[in-house]
């Protein structure tokens, strides 16, 4: 079971593509992909991203916070939750999107730095706090999170292979 | 606009992107249900009656709007 759930397509393909076609984006986004991983419940890490202040609610939370605070650069005020949605098409397949590229790169250039093995929800979340670009470092920043020390912990975990 | 901080300015241009497609998916939609032809919305977008059919048909006819013909 804990293995199916850490298998990466498995993140993907259910989780992230789920994140992104509810939320109407043309893409699987990086974002995507961290929410997919606060929701594996049980896993070394959600547990991980938990202890970060970081489950699905507060990682969305931040998301919308980093999406508010942009707008607000370019003059825009609007408070996403007051923003009218568009009913998901569910059936709809989303592409990766380039943020998703980066990311499985990034976590596979640790997995092979740490020896090789396959890919799990550890590498991934290493991956997504590889960069200080783009949506995830400025929501994560904005939530208080240390970026570092939680991607020295996902490290560690993906070394012990513990997912 | 800060001129110092061309991060902070490249997100602002993602985050409108963001906004403008979240808005035209709701407003498609609520368009749609209100009876509007594809031909208005198209001419309000300023794009052509195809290039809006294509982008937003399946989505609406699966939420269940009921679509007025091309």
């Amino acid at each position: 079971m804990t293995t199916k759930v850490n298998d990466v397509r498995a993140v993907l393909v259910r989780g992230a593509r789920a994140e992104a076609v509810e939320e109407g984006s043309a893409a699987i986004e990086a974002e995507h992909v961290l929410l997919a991983l606060t929701g594996l419940s049980g896993t070394t890490t959600a547990r991980l991203l938990a202890e970060a202040g970081l489950t699905h609610e507060t990682t969305r939370a931040a998301l919308d916070r980093e999406w508010e605070q942009s707008l607000a650069v370019a003059g825009v005020a609007v408070t996403i939750a007051e923003l009218p949605k568009a009913t998901p098409d569910r059936a709809r397949s989303p592409q990766i999107g380039e943020t998703t590229k980066l990311l499985l790169k990034r976590a596979m250039a640790t997995a092979t730095a740490a020896g090789g093995g396959r890919i799990g929800a550890a590498h991934l979340l290493v991956g997504a706090l590889d960069s200080k670009l783009g949506r995830i470092p400025r929501a994560l920043d904005l939530a208080g999170v240390d970026r570092e020390a939680l991607r020295a912990q996902a490290h560690q975990a993906a070394i012990r292979r513990d997912h | 606009m800060q001129e110092d901080d061309p991060g902070a300015g490249l997100a602002a241009a993602v985050a409108l992107r963001r906004l403008a497609d979240r808005i035209e998916d709701s407003q498609v939609e609520q368009a749609m249900r209100a009876g509007w032809s594809w031909s208005d919305v198209a001419e309000v977008l300023g794009i052509t009656r195809q290039a809006v059919h294509k982008k937003h048909a399946k989505r609406l006819i699966a939420a269940g709007v009921a679509l007025r013909r091309r």
